[in-house]
């Protein structure tokens, strides 16, 4: 057993490497996934005690530097404004995403040829959009069709409630003629596949104590288990092997014993996110690839891009119960998605509309910028902010460039000695050109829905950096790219990546969707090339 | 062991509670209609002391800081000066460190805002988001009129 062979060896149980297992699973090849993580107990989540608001920022924290649980590895993210978030477990960061679930639109697939910059993805929007709706189906996602900014599709559950704070804002976008539209999410709004329907517990990103958020634990791992995927948790991995030929030959790891063991594989399959990914490809390194593994064009690592984020905060001057509810989505706008050069800047950015804090945050928030006082009138003061404030996000689109990277950092390491990402990332004059007109934006949104005050936060947001795109793009030219277009490695035929480093560009919006339906597509294209996978 | 010296469960001195619990009052009072105790009454020491015991050393230095203080103006413990007098203590100190009392104002206000009481009066059950959940309304779906009207946005690609 110890060094016996497997069919494909997946790395990485989050969002991609799930979706794939589930995908591949028909084939009855023999396949394992190793996640360095375990399983997440949902009767440990925040929202099942009263303590759920301390517990979401204390243990549940987003930051692996911060959180330090076992399973986390340390991120150097100090050169860059923007920290790095993730989870890691089964399910990775679908765990604690707010499962926001808009799609790319099919204009974020052709940026050079629209826009003149970066550049056009090998494969476009049509391409996936059979896998986004089997993502959609598989997964269970909620939403209204009909949306005019993006093509018809048909979420297969009606959607999250809008609440009165959805409508106020709904309100205020229609006075100022934007578009907007309830957001797809992730999350099931009706009795799904064996899961019960959202319950309005509000700290999504806490994990989900009744599991109606859609996170790839409780969605695609028991259909991949079931159909004989083996999992394997606690099992960090240090690098992939391999032989003459370029071939992939496996991988060693650490088990949940902390001994060091070897996996042969016919196929290896990379699905880590944007820094991982990197890391572990760049931990990969022999004397036929001493610069990381599949790096030939020395692209591993490069083009990171991480959606750099702004903030509004409005205050309204009736109840609004803006708590409660999917705490991450509820409306959107896309008036601003795509490239108008008149704004002064090229390409666009989505306005997520979020609910508002509850208690503790709400007191906490006041206390400390000063807008809660102490003595007789916090009470007042408190009473005039608690669920009468709704929040915007401006998630703006972030251009590739080499020089934003994921590195080696050469002293830090994990638990397990293996040396640890370091992240060098720069806000370009573009994205702060487009994070500076979106909080303008936002804040005329929040007057025009009825805020009675409103309150921008200093942009970038730091604690923002949940999508981690980019570092092993796909593409035509082995010199241009890292991945062919359908996730195959140039350098290494039976090597192949499915998570969010493959992309291209990143859109202006979430991408676990997108995420998702690349490696379903990338899966599909495996089975179908299963003959020839290696030719 | 003299009952002064600081232990794990009796983290403060009976000088430092008494600031302390003072201060807390200072921080969150009770309303003026009486529906919400004060800081002091919902436990906030204990909370500190089970949530973040390796921040007592620091607020405890803090109270006497304050006591220091309030002897050198006012001749007398600051838990025993008038309300004015104490106030007085606080802005001046925070004046010179903006920081100062930052961290346990926003412990009071985590252990305050959990607190039966005070949700109960600011119209939530004291109970745990799960198993119960909450009811949303769903929101009026004709606000969409407008966006249909208007058509299509997608962007030809």
């Amino acid at each position: 057993m110890a060094d016996d062979i497997v069919d494909v060896l997946i790395v990485g149980a989050g969002a991609s490497g799930a979706a794939v297992a589930w995908s591949l699973a028909e084939t009855r090849m023999r396949i394992v996934c190793l996640e360095q993580g375990g399983w997440m107990n949902p009767a440990e989540y925040p929202s099942n005690g009263r303590d759920w608001e301390m517990r979401q920022y204390s243990e549940y924290q987003l930051s692996p530097n911060l959180r330090n649980r076992a399973a986390d590895y340390p991120i150097n993210d100090d050169d860059s404004p923007i920290a790095i978030l993730n989870f890691n477990a089964v399910g990775g960061s679908t765990i604690l995403y707010s499962a926001h679930f808009p799609r790319f639109h099919p204009s974020d697939f052709r940026v050079a040829s629209l826009d003149g910059v970066a550049d056009d993805w090998p494969i476009d929007y049509w391409t996936l959009e059979p896998f986004f709706a089997e993502n959609d189906r598989n997964i269970g996602v909620s939403g209204l069709a009909g949306d005019p900014a993006i093509p018809f599709h048909e979420p297969p559950l009606p959607p999250v409630p809008m609440g009165r704070m959805g409508e106020a804002m709904g309100r205020g976008f229609n006075k100022l003629g934007w578009h907007w539209w309830p957001s797809d999410t992730a999350i099931v709004t009706r009795d799904y596949n064996g899961r019960g329907r959202c319950l309005n517990l509000g700290p999504c990103n806490a994990g989900c104590a009744q599991g109606a958020k859609s996170s790839a634990d409780v969605t695609y791992w028991p259909m991949a288990e079931r159909a004989g995927v083996e999992l394997r948790t606690n099992c960090r991995v240090r690098e992939i092997t391999v032989a003459g030929r370029d071939m992939a030959t496996g991988v060693t790891y650490f088990d949940a014993d902390g001994v060091e063991r070897h996996q042969r594989a016919e196929v290896v399959i990379v699905a880590c996110n944007g820094v991982g990914t990197p890391r572990l490809l760049l931990n990969s390194t022999s004397a036929r690839f001493p610069d990381g593994l599949a790096n030939s064009s020395g692209l591993v690592g490069k083009n990171l891009m991480l959606h750099p984020f702004g903030h509004v905060r409005g205050i309204f001057p009736e109840p609004l119960a803006s708590h409660f509810g999917p705490q991450g989505s509820c409306i959107l706008s896309q008036e601003f998605y795509e490239t108008d050069l008149s704004r002064g800047f090229v390409r666009g950015y989505d306005l997520q509309v979020t609910r508002g804090a509850p208690p503790v945050a709400t007191a906490r928030a006041g206390v400390a910028n000063g807008t809660i006082p102490w003595g007789q009138d916090h009470h007042a003061a408190f009473e005039r902010t608690y669920d009468r404030d709704i929040n915007i996000g401006v998630l703006c689109e972030d251009l590739p460039e080499e020089h934003n990277r994921v590195t080696l950092d050469p002293e830090l390491t994990d638990s397990h000695g293996i040396p640890a990402p370091k992240v060098s990332y720069t806000l370009s004059e573009n994205s702060r050109r487009m994070l500076e007109h979106g909080v303008a934006r936002a804040s005329e949104a929040m007057v025009a829905g009825g805020a009675t005050s409103v309150h921008p936060s200093p942009s970038p947001i730091r604690y923002c950096g949940w999508h981690l795109l980019g570092t092993a793009r796909m593409g035509d030219d082995p010199g241009q790219s890292v991945v062919n277009s359908w996730g195959r490695s140039h350098d290494v035929r039976n090597l192949f990546i499915v998570d969010g480093s493959v992309f291209v560009t990143s859109g202006g919006v979430n991408p676990t969707t997108t995420i998702q339906a690349v490696a379903l597509y990338i899966a599909d294209a495996m089975k179908k090339n299963l003959a020839n996978l290696f030719d | 062991m003299s009952a002064e010296v600081i232990r794990s469960d009796r983290p403060m001195t009976a000088a430092q509670r008494a600031t302390f619990q003072v201060v807390v009052d200072m921080i969150v009072p009770a309303s003026a209609d009486a529906r919400k105790p004060s800081a002091a009454e919902v436990g906030v020491l204990d909370f500190i002391a089970e949530r973040q015991p390796g921040e007592l050393p620091a607020i405890a230095r803090d109270m006497d800081r304050l006591d220091a203080a309030a002897r050198e103006r006012h001749g007398a413990a600051f838990a025993e000066i008038d309300a004015a007098a104490r106030q007085g203590v606080v802005e001046a100190m925070r004046a010179d460190d903006g920081t100062f009392l930052q961290n346990l104002a926003l412990h009071t206000v985590t252990c305050y805002y959990q607190d039966d009481r005070v949700l109960t009066a600011i119209g939530l059950e004291p109970r745990a988001p799960f198993p119960k959940g909450y009811e949303v309304v769903a929101g009026d779906p004709d606000l969409l009129e407008p966006v249909r009207r208007r058509g299509s946005i997608a962007r030809k690609a």
